[in-house]
């Protein structure tokens, strides 16, 4: 049960950096981003790439995050001039095309038979308990990292500028922010966080392929983020830690239902955890850890 | 202070009595990881249902070293992220010593590391090559055929029939650009030309511009490497473009549902192949028994030899440990023993101390070093009618 809860435990680390990053995107600065898996994708086979031709797990983590920074910069760029649901859309239509990229592009990425074999921190000279043990706490102390510095943004003048965008960006401009620059930092951020999100699933996973970064794992961390409370930090960790509560305790519940089909309790498990999601959000609108409105 | 007292003794022996009695008893868990929602929800319940099929029988027959087989089933959403988690759970809190189902290649390569590392067995239909070539160490095997073994038998097929210009459309996934190479090399030194070939992304509402390319090649003969959503919507593109010449895809490709959704006139005609049995395999026709089903797919067929594999290997090594199925499988299907087509036959056998060797439903079921099966016929049938209809195996 403990190698199961530690398994587990990852998964919401890095399902909660994921959250902290598109929170950076969407919840400050008013930016919907739905092309989270792109750069989940980028940060994911940047560090596989590099660590399978021998670069050392840190140096390639630090390159896939700089990787996912650097694709964020480019389509905030691109996508200057869209707002809410278009940037939504085109967003999306983004990780669809870094998904069917790494699909076809066979000489570079291996095509949808994925990159395998990944190394991983210590993986071989530990047991797999230890490694994942290891790993946790490597997570966790990724995850800690980032909500401070991010929480420090949230308080600088930077953060405060995102957030007078996201409520009025012409109001921003005329008060002389450059609001552009400001999007594309604030993109290239949380893309980089991403990014790391991604570097460091490769690496516990061992294993890299276009399937991973099918839609299903955007509305898995979008759901985190509006339950948890969108524009709140904190909100971002709690929610993505409830999602995978969800998702895996929903699992037990096959013992309780001996007279459903196990592809009934498949479905009545999907049904459970929106519908749960759905309740949360009608008794708490703002999500469970609202954003503080400082006046 | 513990004070003993000869009744407290006795009352303490006759209370744990039924609990030691019951842990020899506690029901084998094995655990089964198909996908039941996702893409692959159409094969994953009834990989199932024949499992449970033969679960039952062994159960009924007693069970295997004196313990009922109970099945832990987790559903792998098709989704290699959520199959990732779902094998963690199989593994860690039910401790089970094999995963039998896995479908998606992408699925499987992402479980494998997890198996593996925790000494777990598994079993899959994921057809990529490049899966037993993973550094496995013997915890895998796959019932499926590979690509150059299902190539092969499938240019050996198309040269029969006589085909003389043949264009690929496949989907864009492991198994297409593999396929295409050893299609090309088996059929241009005997005078069929591979007229091009194309991949295609999934999930379209049209395949028209494609089928145009494929027709300016003027083929007699597509192959149509595809899976059931997208082949459907080729097929009927095909219809309206008008083209009369002859289709083949995997049995996969075009399911009795399909035959149901799609007219007649589309379906007319197209041949499909599937990894077989012998039509006259007594292994079969106990599993089309057991499944009441006429011609149970090949998917239903691998998946009664995985739990009947995995039964009889843990009756045989005496131990059911994913190591100890890892160690003997391959005295049950790679030994010159006595031929069993059953699970509960094998039993039988085993318990008469034999040596048996199970030939399977979907094959002989004997396995390479690195988990891959040496040989297989396939069946191949013809849509007429809007029904299949029986060709041959070969």
């Amino acid at each position: 049960m403990i190698a199961y809860l530690t398994a587990m435990a990852i998964s919401a680390g890095i399902y909660a950096l994921l959250a902290l990053g598109v929170n950076l995107t969407w919840g400050m600065a008013g930016m919907v981003n739905l092309g989270l898996a792109g750069f989940f994708a980028v940060g994911g086979y940047v560090s596989a790439m590099l660590t399978k031709a021998g670069v050392a797990i840190p140096l390639g983590i630090a390159a896939g995050a700089l990787a996912a920074a650097a694709t964020g910069a480019g389509v905030a760029l691109i996508t200057a001039r869209l707002r809410a649901d278009y940037l939504a859309i085109v967003t999306l239509g983004f990780s669809e095309s870094v998904r069917i990229a790494a699909a076809n592009e066979i000489w570079l990425t291996n095509g949808s038979d994925g990159i395998a074999g990944i190394p991983g921190p210590w993986r071989g000279t530990l047991p797999p308990q230890q490694f994942n043990l290891v790993f946790l706490i490597i997570v966790v102390a990724v995850l800690i990292v980032t909500f401070v510095l991010l929480q420090r943004l949230v308080h600088s003048p930077f953060g405060r500028v995102l957030r007078a965008i996201r409520d009025d960006e012409d109001v921003a401009g005329v008060a002389g922010k450059y609001v552009l620059a400001f999007k594309v930092k604030a993109f290239a951020v949380g893309a980089a966080v991403l990014g790391v999100a991604g570097a460091l699933y490769a690496h516990e996973t061992s294993f890299v392929a276009p399937d991973l970064f099918a839609p299903l794992l955007t509305l898995n961390i979008i759901l985190a983020l509006v339950a948890g409370g969108v524009g709140n930090n904190a909100g971002a960790v709690i929610g993505a830690v409830l999602i995978v509560v969800l998702l895996e305790g929903t699992r037990f519940i096959a013992p309780l239902l001996p007279f459903l089909a196990p592809a009934q309790i498949a479905a009545v498990r999907e049904l459970l955890v929106s519908g749960l999601l759905l309740v949360i959000l009608r008794v708490l609108p703002a999500g469970i850890v609202p954003e503080k409105i400082s006046t | 202070m513990i004070r003993f007292t000869r009744r407290g003794l006795l009352a303490t022996a006759a209370l744990a009595a039924p609990s030691i009695v019951g842990a020899q008893g506690a029901a084998l868990r094995l655990g089964v990881l198909t996908p039941l929602t996702g893409a692959g929800s159409f094969d994953g319940p009834r990989m199932l249902k024949a499992m449970q099929a033969v679960t039952n029988d062994i159960n009924g027959a007693g069970g295997i070293l004196g313990r009922k087989i109970e099945l832990v089933v987790e559903d792998d959403e098709t989704n290699p992220e959520a199959a990732v988690r779902a094998a963690h759970k199989l593994v860690d809190v039910d401790k089970v010593p094999v995963i039998m189902g896995t479908w998606a290649s992408a699925v499987t390569t992402a479980v494998a590391p997890v198996c593996w590392e925790s000494k777990t067995f598994l079993t899959t239909v994921s057809g990529a090559d490049s899966i037993t070539h993973l550094p496995h160490q013997g915890y895998l095997i796959r019932t499926q055929p590979n690509n150059q073994l299902q190539a092969t038998k499938h240019a050996e097929f198309i040269i029969r029939h006589g085909s003389k210009r043949m264009f690929i459309l496949a989907i864009q996934a492991p198994f297409a650009e593999p396929t295409r190479k050893y299609l090309t090399e088996m059929l241009t030194p005997h005078g069929v030309t591979v007229a091009g070939s194309l991949i295609y992304d999934k999930d379209k509402t049209s395949y028209r511009s494609e089928v145009d390319q494929a027709l300016k090649a003027k083929p007699d003969l597509l192959y149509l490497n595809g899976y059931a959503p997208d082949v459907a919507v080729v097929l009927r593109d095909l219809y309206r473009a008008g083209y009369d010449g002859d289709r083949f895809c995997q049995s996969y490709a075009l399911t009795a549902k399909a035959l149901e959704e799609l007219p007649k006139e589309v379906t007319q005609g197209v041949y499909t192949v599937q990894p077989s049995a012998d039509v006259d395999s007594a292994a079969y026709a106990a599993a089309a028994k057991r499944l009441g089903i006429a011609t149970p797919d090949s998917y239903e067929a691998q998946a009664t030899d995985w739990i009947s594999i995995v039964a009889l290997t843990i009756a045989k090594a005496g131990d059911a440990t994913g190591t100890a199925i890892r160690d003997s499988v391959r005295k049950i299907t790679n030994s010159d023993g006595v031929k069993v087509y059953t699970a509960v036959d094998g039993l039988a056998a085993l318990k008469q101390g034999k040596e048996i060797k199970y030939s399977g439903a979907s094959g002989p079921c004997t396995f390479t070093d690195i988990g891959d099966i040496s040989d297989c016929k396939f069946r191949y049938n013809r849509v007429e009618n809007g029904a299949f209809k029986y060709l041959e195996v070969s």
